[in-house]
């Protein structure tokens, strides 16, 4: 969903979390729309779930301000905030049916029994737990401990669903399927769900946007495409997917074009908005593997195209990964080739000639 | 012979040598003689009868009674906030606190009671049940934390986290979530506070009044050789009790941790 014109849901001002000397959040800005599915991705130990406990109200932070939905936050009690979480350990009441604990938060709704009894046996079907109401809690696997987490937590429709790494606990098909339901879910019921995750194959595929954490800092925030094809840093660049980094020097400035020379790759105009503001670091060229083609006996490339060898042969089934070294350099790239029918797997040693567009590169510096 | 046969030898005899004296006191406590030796005489219940008309145990097992009731009310309350502490909270000197309530479980009880009979006595404290219910708690609190910790550390802290984030109150989460889930644990150490206190004798003897209590009664009775078969009626007695009281406290705590998904770890049976 476009989310660009929706109100703000969520705003962080500057904040700041201390454990003892321990330096948690340092100054996390930015804000979540309404209605959007959100991100927090990171490594164990950015910060990520400290962040998404502070939503929630489980810890305070040390400064700064947390807005929900327009209201400051600093003196809302976790019990009264406007979010819901589902835990990374579900946290499934063990001594009460399914039905139970789906209504837990209704203890103080002033509707009729019958009606909550409804409100909870519509929450069951929604998650795909249509008539499981009477189980014991305890006696269920782990995917439907999930759903009845979500259950629980979407019943009090809130504005805020956070999830703390609710899939990692499940096996890869498992997950893989709880991915697209969690996504349908979300444009379902069209509240804001932020997820904590380490994986960020899982943040590409489920998110709107995704703030990408080190540290204890947001390093990016943008939406998955902008996060893969232009990363900010040659860190966020590393973090998500695979990227090839190639020394280079910068040649020219000049208005929004980036003259540099790649080594193996030659002289390269790459665009402005492909290079991101300079760390200071020494200049490298960003290649995604995929960008990257191995060309067959007389094809042309489109744009430009280097001779290389190869080096190390990866058969994954459905690709093949290739490493090959550029132009007689001692510069190794990794790309990847789909294995259609017509193509043979290529031989480590192998001369080869490999395809690559201008427009494709990111230059950190 | 099997492998592993001479072990499970040694272990039959271990047991044998262990409780075959406990059985002697119901095949005694049934023997129509007053002496208790063998060739058994004949069956009777007379014993049971004359314990029971004995005014004197009846008050010492009411004292008894009320002493093991207080201690392990007592002991399971400040067991459930020593436990409580030591697994959700971290703070200076904890591991230090939590040794000091330990250490009655292996000090002599003979050191301990002298300890507080010089103390109570210096500072003229009139010894009483009260100051039995005070040595006993002592005594039990070990035991208490124990099993309350087990009990607590069964418990994932989400659980709490996720009843504050459904809109309760921390009271109404204490009393739907935490409590329902530790109960069996809060039973389990109740009964075996009561237990341990009903037959603790040394504290007993040495911080009690003139009144004795029911283990310094039966001992005072093993004075008169006539007496001596209708305390083994009343032993007889207190090990059944003891045996079914240990045996619920054991399967509260057991169902206590397969109620809260966990792992059972340790435990005294």
């Amino acid at each position: 969903m476009t989310s660009a014109d929706q109100p703000t849901m969520i705003e962080f001002k500057d904040v700041h979390k201390y454990y003892g000397d321990y330096h948690a959040l340092r100054g996390i800005n930015g804000t979540i729309k309404a209605g959007e599915f959100f991100s927090l991705l990171g490594p164990s130990g950015c910060g990520k779930t400290t962040l998404l406990r502070t939503i929630a109200g489980f810890e305070d932070i040390s400064s700064g301000v947390i807005m929900i939905d327009g209201k400051d936050m600093a003196r809302v009690a976790a019990n009264t905030r406007p979010t819901n979480m589902v835990f990374q350990s579900y946290a499934i009441f063990p001594h009460m049916s399914v039905a139970e604990n789906v209504g837990f938060g209704l203890r103080k709704d002033p509707r009729s029994k019958d009606e909550k009894a409804a409100a909870v046996a519509e929450a069951l079907e929604m998650v795909g737990l249509k008539g499981y109401g009477k189980r014991a809690a305890h006696a269920l696997s782990g995917g439907q401990r999930q759903r009845v987490a979500l259950a629980r937590a979407l019943i009090l429709k809130p504005k805020v669903l956070l999830l703390d790494e609710p899939l990692s606990a499940l096996d890869k098909k498992m997950r893989e399927h709880m991915q697209v339901e969690l996504i349908k879910l979300q444009r379902q019921v069209g509240i804001t769900f932020i997820l904590v995750t380490h994986d960020q194959e899982e943040a590409l595929v489920m998110s709107d946007r995704i703030a990408v954490m080190f540290e204890g800092e947001i390093a990016q925030l943008a939406d998955p495409e902008t996060l893969y094809r232009r990363p900010n840093s040659k860190k966020v660049a590393d973090f998500i997917g695979t990227m090839n980094f190639i020394p280079a020097t910068v040649l020219s400035e000049a208005g929004d074009k980036v003259e540099v020379d790649a080594k193996g790759l030659g002289h390269v105009t790459i665009d402005a908005a492909m290079a991101p503001p300079a760390k200071g670091e020494s200049p490298v060229v960003g290649l995604r593997p995929e960008t990257l083609t191995l060309l067959y006996d007389d094809q042309k490339a489109a744009e430009r195209e280097t001779e290389g060898v190869i080096d190390e042969v990866i058969y994954f089934g459905d690709m093949t990964y290739y490493d090959v070294y550029l132009g007689g350099t001692d510069v190794e790239v990794r790309l990847s080739m789909r294995n259609v029918p017509g193509r043979p797997v290529l031989d480590v040693g192998t001369k080869v000639r490999v395809a690559w567009s201008p427009s494709a590169l990111v230059l950190f510096r | 012979m099997k492998k592993g046969s001479g072990l499970s030898v040694y272990a039959i005899l271990y047991l044998i040598f262990l409780y075959a004296p406990i059985l002697i006191l119901p095949v005694f406590a049934f023997n129509d003689s007053q002496v208790v030796a063998f060739p058994l005489k004949g069956f009777t219940t007379q014993w049971f009868g004359e314990m029971w008309a004995d005014a004197n145990l009846r008050s010492a097992l009411f004292r008894s009674l009320v002493i093991a009731l207080c201690t392990a009310s007592l002991a399971t309350i400040l067991g459930l906030f020593a436990a409580r502490a030591s697994v959700r909270y971290n703070f200076p000197g904890k591991t230090p606190a939590m040794g000091l309530i330990m250490l009655p479980m292996v000090l002599p009880d003979i050191v301990i009671a002298m300890a507080l009979l010089i103390v109570l006595l210096s500072l003229s404290v009139p010894l009483s049940m009260l100051t039995i219910i005070m040595g006993h708690v002592l005594l039990c609190m070990p035991f208490a934390v124990a099993i309350l910790t087990s009990a607590f550390q069964s418990l994932d802290k989400s659980l709490e986290e996720a009843a504050l984030d459904l809109g309760e109150t921390r009271a109404a989460t204490f009393r739907l979530i935490i409590l329902p889930l530790v109960m069996p644990g809060i039973i389990a150490s109740f009964l075996i506070c009561f237990t341990i206190s009903i037959d603790e004798f040394v504290l007993a003897n040495f911080l009690g009044s003139g009144k004795p209590v029911l283990s310094v009664y039966i001992f005072g009775q093993f004075r008169f050789p006539a007496k001596v078969p209708s305390m083994l009626a009343l032993g007889t007695i207190l090990v059944l009790f003891s045996i079914i009281l240990l045996g619920f406290a054991e399967y509260m705590r057991r169902r206590g941790i397969a109620k809260a998904g966990g792992k059972d770890s340790g435990g005294f049976l």
